[in-house]
């Protein structure tokens, strides 16, 4: 991914400084976070019901 | 004329007044920086003493009733015999070797023989550095928050060896690991001298690798020799679950490290303003490259939910999502300082998910790790030391001009997780089969079987036994 300025060196650094700062790449891992707990509700959601009805 | 004269000896004066006001000032700001500084520290080595209070109630809850004290014992032995072995040798090497054998001084001048001799034994001029000395503000809290890492790496390998291993045998392996094997990998791969850093470019903030996957791979080497507990595995090698007898306690432990582990990574921070400082004004990694303890809440907060989610997604065992919690800050403690939240967050998620397969895969191979311990610490420590390689190359791994710093690669970030693997597992493997051969390793199979409270302890953990279930748990009943 890069270091987020043209200059490796931390001496250009007066702000951000995170690894993909300045690309869209933190709303892209953003976007794939809040993915993954949506993803992970419902996967919890129907395994979990599908366990509970063996008891009924 | 004498109006002139008049007005330049008040000028002098006012000048000589604001002098006297700045450098009384100024030193007034300094003390307290000093302070700050100090006492940073000094709060890290308590909430790090709170990882202990974790280990101490996970491992006594994953043993059965039957050691449920001796487990305990042995944490406090370990912890109690690291701190003086640490003092003794272990501070010493961290400043005597970041440039490799034999020791000579790297180019921040705070590294060799001669100058951890200056600083780091405890008699002669350097005794100055070891004990109560009112112009050293720093070297003793330094030391504490070190020796408490070094105590750190013999807890982790503590849990996975429970209940069968030697009281002496266990303590003689975990000074090993604490006060020499973790600690020549802090001196390559953690200080501004070390050769993983300057030739290598190695970075590993929150040291995943080299506490996390050293004392992981030295459990491994121990285990290997240590052999698993009687009734772990069938005779088809099929492997049994043993339950220990408290899974609350084990869970409320592990809670209780993920609050030491914010001590432990406060630790691992640089603050400004002092005379040892990397910068006047900011705070640094101990590479002296900057960091914020903002970016450490943002992503220690947004690993541990990464792990658990994780974990829960393949387990539903509240065992398995505390240790997920743990794999997620271990997965992306190398980069805690430049990571974005968003990417923390699925990195300790996919470390999550990670761990039980990881887990199930050792034990089909005969390996008996109580707790998890190889796999939490161990892989994914190698996991997150791999994974920044992967995302953060072409990041200076160290201050200093462009072209003159190494910086951070996936090929240099694979050579630090070998070089962690080897210092690990090699001791690990090595010393426990001295200790096999002369007989200090495992306790005799009879004891093994009565259980090593009775043999050890002399007392008892519940007196009065353990209560029934008052609510019926099977509905068949």
């Amino acid at each position: 991914m890069g270091f987020p300025y043209e200059e490796a060196s931390w001496s250009v650094v007066d702000g951000a400084m995170f690894m993909g700062w300045g690309s869209a790449m933190p709303g892209i891992y953003t976007a794939i976070a809040a993915g993954i707990c949506v993803a992970v509700l419902i996967f919890g959601q129907i395994t979990e019901m599908r366990k509970a009805r063996q008891y009924n | 004329m004498g109006d002139i004269v008049v007005e330049e000896q008040i000028a002098e004066l006012a000048a000589q007044v604001a002098a006297l006001q700045e450098s009384s000032g100024g030193g007034a700001a300094k003390v307290t920086n000093t302070m700050f500084a100090e006492t940073f520290y000094y709060l890290t080595i308590p909430l790090m003493i709170i990882i202990h209070a974790g280990f101490l109630a996970y491992e006594m809850g994953a043993s059965r009733l039957k050691n449920v004290l001796s487990s305990g014992v042995k944490n406090i032995l370990a912890f109690a015999f690291m701190i003086p072995t640490f003092y003794f040798f272990g501070w010493w090497v961290y400043w005597a070797f970041p440039t490799g054998l034999p020791g000579a001084p790297g180019p921040a001048g705070i590294s060799g023989i001669d100058y951890a001799n200056s600083i780091a034994w405890g008699w002669g001029e350097s005794a100055a550095a070891m004990g109560p000395n009112i112009a050293d503000q720093a070297s003793g809290v330094f030391f504490g928050a070190f020796a408490l890492f070094a105590a750190t790496t013999a807890s982790i390998m503590s849990g996975a060896v429970i209940e069968r291993i030697q009281t002496v045998g266990f303590v003689i392996l975990a000074i090993v690991l604490g006060s020499f094997a973790w600690v020549v990998a802090a001196a390559w791969g953690w200080h501004a001298d070390g050769w993983l850093v300057t030739e290598w470019g190695v970075h590993d903030f929150g040291a995943a690798g080299l506490v996390h996957a050293v004392a992981g791979f030295f459990a491994l080497g121990v285990l290997i020799n240590l052999g698993p507990r009687i009734g772990k595995f069938n005779a088809d090698g099929t492997a049994n679950h043993i339950a220990g007898h408290n899974m609350p306690l084990t869970v409320t432990g592990l809670m209780l490290i993920i609050v030491g582990f914010w001590g432990f990574l406060m630790a691992c921070v640089i603050v400004p303003g002092e005379a040892w400082s990397w910068f006047a004004d900011k705070p640094s990694t101990i590479y002296g490259t900057p960091i914020t303890l903002s970016a450490l809440s943002f992503n220690i907060l947004m690993a541990i939910s990464g792990g658990i989610i994780g974990a829960w997604v393949m387990t539903r065992d509240p065992f398995w999502m505390m240790s997920g919690a743990l794999a997620g800050i271990i997965s992306t403690a190398s980069g805690l300082d430049i990571y974005f939240p968003a990417l923390t967050f699925i990195i300790a998620f996919s470390a999550g998910i990670l761990l039980k397969p990881c887990a199930d895969f050792l034990e089909k191979r005969g390996i008996d790790d109580a707790v998890g311990a190889v796999t939490v610490h161990g892989t994914i420590g190698l996991y997150g030391v791999i994974m920044l390689g992967v995302f953060a190359s072409g990041f200076p791994a160290l201050q200093g001009a462009a072209g003159e710093a190494p910086t951070i690669s996936l090929m240099g970030q694979i050579v630090g997780a070998g070089v962690f693997f080897l210092l690990g597992f090699v001791p690990g493997y090595i010393c426990s089969l001295i200790l096999r051969i002369v007989g200090m390793l495992r306790i005799p199979e009879g004891a093994e079987l009565v259980g090593m409270d009775r043999v050890k302890v002399p007392a008892e953990g519940y007196p009065e036994g353990i209560p029934a279930p008052a609510v019926v748990l099977d509905p068949a009943e």
